[in-house]
């Protein structure tokens, strides 16, 4: 893992606090003319070892020609510190073997603009256009929002990588062409070798001091011809033998000098504050140190987490809790109380529904998706030591800008004296975009003066998790004659997480804040994936906010996690309904989709589709995100009160691929992911407290719930999407559509079954 | 005071015996291979050998493992060429890496005893919970395991650690010593 400088190069927070005002407040002309007169260009702020030279913000080069790719993106196991190195040492010409990573320092260049557009988009971004974009990527790169999430890894970077890739090796072929006295035109690099069109070859080692000083043209030109490239191949991921030994360090395996050990309780969930705590008995464990108090939480340290832990359960912490606790009725009163609240709105409207559901017999169905947990095998984790040189933390975080600008403001120092040390996230779907733990182990060291190792237990971790959102919804449509969709609408209840966890994390609000603040703000967040990819002539979504006191976190899939079951399952109801097989029916409305029509031909041939006959088992969903196009078909049944999923098939189209394996493995990763939605990694609530924190009762697939996984990556020239996100919301609405083949049943609550 | 033996070295830990393994192998040896994701049994991510049973650390204390023989992830091969590791890295198995070493743990002692077992064999002897989802290439990858346990098989699909720059520069042409 590559190590940041102490002292980062970071810009003041005041200056960029006003832009965050003008963006807020929505004033396009100020905003454009503010922007106008900042500095357009960043230089790498990548230290050197000896050796090493910076060819640019994604790569360095040593003498003994070893690739050093610069990464900013967190690895939570979907293989970006493989894809990203693979996609410029392709168009490097650089042996795979001579391939290093380091974890990125903080820097404008690693914004993720891809990610903040979907984020931070509004209204007023949207009217304008392209100045919208612009303005949100100015903002993005101005804040140096480095971002891991939602698939934007690869589409984000696929670019900066490649062109790095081809600047390096311009450069390389310019002084291997000097010192032969030819054209650098002339020169080519393949398996790591820098050649002359002839026999003679020189290494990058041989050149690379006198490399780094050459200009490159105005057009970086781009390899050409397939020979010996490394895109398109299934390399091994540079993260596996590590892996493999039990030495890849996540930030719980981290030790440092004099190192302490901490576990915390933070009470129940809302506005809990804590009221009293019995330190007597905590002192009875063997290996107890201390507790360390806050506001809002306590924290024991011992000598081992073990100890800490048990203090801290002797300890027995009392919390007051202020505003109404989180219960599965309240949940549920509250989303149904939203569609009957003036905050809802139409956020998307094509055609006139008006005129076709008057009069008409209307097709209606009510579908509920209660919280999904994360359940990351990684609890909340990291280490830090807090010295009056400043700060230095180490946790896995997919918003390390923000996290460090959260630690310096809890400590009350200067940002500058915050080093962030990025580690891979032992998982996260989604659960480390926050980063409780690493203030929560500043200040816990800060208060020990020794470095302190902060872990939550499995228990804190699912009481504080940060779910998917639950939904409801209720959805409507008109069936023409010849089985054709006429009018459609689709009114979803939801909170919305994503504008929850930006308020977390970019603005500091306490979790039951951001909750109540985005109560009454309809987002197109919030029902993202609700748009349909099929052709109907009149749709609607609306969006229902709402505050179920239940904080809610960005997840693998977001909000497409519900949409998709609402509307694959709603898809094949009208299918049954029109008396057409599930698969035509949705294919008859594709013509515009190829690529969508194309995925479902395929999982229905691959999995020898039998038209969703009664008594089949089998059930299909499609979905589109972004660039990304899927289809599912499972093979599923009910036997002795438990799900059964026999078979997944998935045919996935997502461009490009540099990695076909790892793309796969994502593909996998979120079928799997989708099928525990499906059966559980969902818990009751009740008087602000989860109804079961034991892994063991989440329901979670084990490999004897496995059946088998066929996954068909279509082959495409389109640019690459990320393949992270696609699978997974698809899984339970074909085992739900599934499952009406063999029951007769509709399932239209997620999970499916009655966890109790 | 308990004593054992923790990847073929005498220990005696300096904890309260009721401390579970898991934590004297991660907090007081260092052996941070052994992860925690649940402290219930549940998850297996802290799986370890004791006396040729796969068992989860987090689940017997330090008394219970008084004088017997512990193998973590770390001592399991001095080079991560136990086959199961080699499968693994053959098959492209891991994603986050988090519940790996227990994985690899619990299947190296299933092929300890077996080293051909089917379906229904590798099932029950993996419970382990993964949340990334390498399920779907788990059991090719314990079976394929096996094979090289058999002697059907050659697989050198992850490196040995601790290859110096000059080893490198030996096999790889592109490098060169520093």
């Amino acid at each position: 893992m590559g190590r940041a400088p102490l002292r980062q190069k970071g810009k003041g927070r005041q200056g960029i606090d006003r832009r965050a005002l003008l963006v807020g407040g929505g004033a396009g002309a100020g905003l454009l003319l503010a922007w106008a007169v900042w500095p357009r260009s960043y230089k790498p702020n990548l230290n050197a070892a000896p050796g090493e030279f910076v060819f640019n913000a994604f790569l360095k080069i040593d003498r003994a020609g070893q690739v050093i790719v610069i990464v900013p993106q967190l690895e939570m196991g979907q293989g970006i510190t493989t894809l990203l190195p693979q996609i410029l040492a392709d168009e490097l010409g650089a042996d795979w073997r001579a391939i290093a990573v380091q974890s990125a320092p903080e820097s404008p260049l690693y914004a993720n603009t891809l990610l903040a557009r979907e984020w931070l988009a509004s209204d007023w971004t949207r009217i304008g256009g392209e100045a919208g974009d612009w303005a949100l990527d100015q903002y993005a790169t101005r804040k140096a929002l480095m971002l891991t999430g939602g698939g934007t890894s690869v589409p984000m970077f696929h670019d900066a990588y490649r062109d790095a890739g081809a600047a390096a090796r311009i450069l390389l072929c310019k002084a291997a062409a000097k010192r032969w006295n030819v054209p650098w035109e002339s020169c080519d690099i393949q398996e790591g070798l820098i050649s002359d069109g002839g026999q003679r070859t020189l290494r990058f080692g041989d050149v690379v001091e006198a490399a780094a000083a050459f200009d490159l043209p105005e057009i970086l030109p781009l390899r050409q011809g397939m020979e010996g490239r490394l895109a398109g191949q299934d390399l091994p991921r540079l993260d596996t033998p590590s892996k493999l030994d039990g030495s890849h360090n996540f930030a719980a395996d981290i030790r440092l000098p004099d190192m302490v050990f901490a576990s915390i309780r933070q009470g129940p969930i809302g506005d809990a504050r804590l009221e009293s705590v019995n330190e007597g008995a905590a002192r009875s464990v063997t290996g107890f140190l201390k507790l360390v108090r806050s506001e809002r939480w306590v924290a024991a340290v011992g000598t081992n987490w073990w100890a800490a832990n048990k203090a801290l359960d002797l300890a027995d912490p009392v919390f007051m809790l202020d505003g109404p606790p989180v219960s599965d009725e309240r949940i549920d009163a509250a989303l149904e109380d939203a569609f009957s609240g003036s905050d809802g709105r139409r956020l998307y409207a094509q055609g006139d529904l008006l005129p076709v559901f008057e009069g008409a017999t209307i097709l209606a169905s009510e579908y509920r998706v209660d919280p999904g947990l994360h359940l990351a095998l990684e609890p909340m984790c990291a280490t830090a030591r807090v010295t009056d040189a400043g700060a230095e933390v180490w946790t896995a975080t997919q918003a390390p800008g923000l996290a460090r600008t959260a630690i310096a403001d809890a400590l009350g120092i200067d940002r500058a004296s915050v080093t962030l040390y990025p580690v891979h996230a032992g998982g996260s779907f989604g659960r480390k975009m926050d980063f409780e733990a690493a203030v929560q182990a500043a200040l816990i060291a800060r208060d020990m003066g020794r470095p302190v190792q902060l872990l939550w237990s499995r228990l804190e971790d699912v009481i504080h998790d940060r779910p998917s959102p639950p939904a409801h919804a209720r959805m409507a449509a008109k069936l023409g004659r010849s089985g054709v969709i006429e009018g459609w609408l689709a009114k979803v209840a939801a909170p919305c997480a994503m504008s929850q966890t930006w308020a977390r994390i970019a603005n500091g609000a306490l979790p039951h804040e951001a909750a109540a603040q985005s109560a009454d703000k309809a987002t197109r967040l919030a029902i993202a994936g609700m748009e349909i990819p099929y052709a109907v002539s009149n749709w609607a979504i609306d969006h229902y906010p709402s505050d179920v006191y239940l904080p809610l976190g960005f997840v693998r899939g977001n909000a497409h996690l519900h949409s998709t079951f609402f509307t694959e399952s709603f898809m094949d109801e009208l299918a049954h309904l029109a008396q057409m097989e599930a698969m035509s029916f949705r294919i008859q409305m594709l013509g515009g989709n190829p690529r969508l029509a194309h995925c479902l031909s395929t999982a229905a041939a691959m999995g020898g589709w039998q038209g969703g006959i009664a008594g089949s088992g089998q059930g299909i969903a499609a979905h589109r995100i972004g660039d990304a196009f899927g289809a599912v078909l499972v093979e599923a049944a009910i036997t002795g009160g438990k799900l059964m999923v026999g078979r997944m098939v998935a045919a996935v189209d997502c461009g490009d691929q540099v990695n076909p394996d790892i793309a796969r493995q994502q593909v996998e990763s979120g079928l799997i992911y989708g099928l525990a939605c499906a059966m559980g990694a969902s818990v009751p609530y009740d008087k602000a407290m989860p109804g079961r924190a034991i892994l063991g009762r989440m329901n979670l697939p084990r490999l004897s719930d496995i059946g088998e996984i066929t996954v068909e990556l279509i082959r495409s020239t389109a640019k690459p999407a990320g393949a992270t996100e696609i699978a997974a919301p698809m899984v339970a609405p074909a085992v739900a559509n599934a499952l009406f083949t063999v029951t007769g049943q509709r399932f239209r609550s997620l999970p499916l079954l009655s966890q109790d | 005071m308990t004593r054992f033996t923790v990847n073929d070295r005498p220990v005696q830990y300096r904890m309260d015996p009721d401390t579970p393994l898991l934590w004297a192998l991660r907090d007081a040896s260092n052996l941070t291979g052994t992860k925690y994701g649940c402290g219930t049994g549940d998850c297996g991510a802290c799986t370890v050998d004791i006396d040729g049973e796969a068992v989860r650390a987090c689940q017997v204390s330090l008394a219970q493992t008084e004088g017997r023989f512990v193998t973590t992830i770390e001592a399991l091969s001095p080079d991560r060429g136990h086959p199961v590791q080699q499968a693994f890295a053959a098959e492209n198995v891991s994603q986050c890496g988090y519940c790996i070493p227990g994985m690899v743990m619990a299947a190296s002692v299933l092929l300890r005893r077996n080293n051909d077992p089917g379906d229904e064999e590798i099932d029950a002897a993996i419970t382990n919970i993964c949340r990334c989802g390498i399920y779907p290439r788990l059991r090719g990858a314990i079976k394929r395991a096996g094979r090289i346990m058999r002697g059907e098989e050659q697989v050198a699909a992850a490196p040995p650690p601790g290859i110096t720059p000059e080893e490198a520069a030996r096999t790889v042409p592109a490098l060169r010593k520093p």
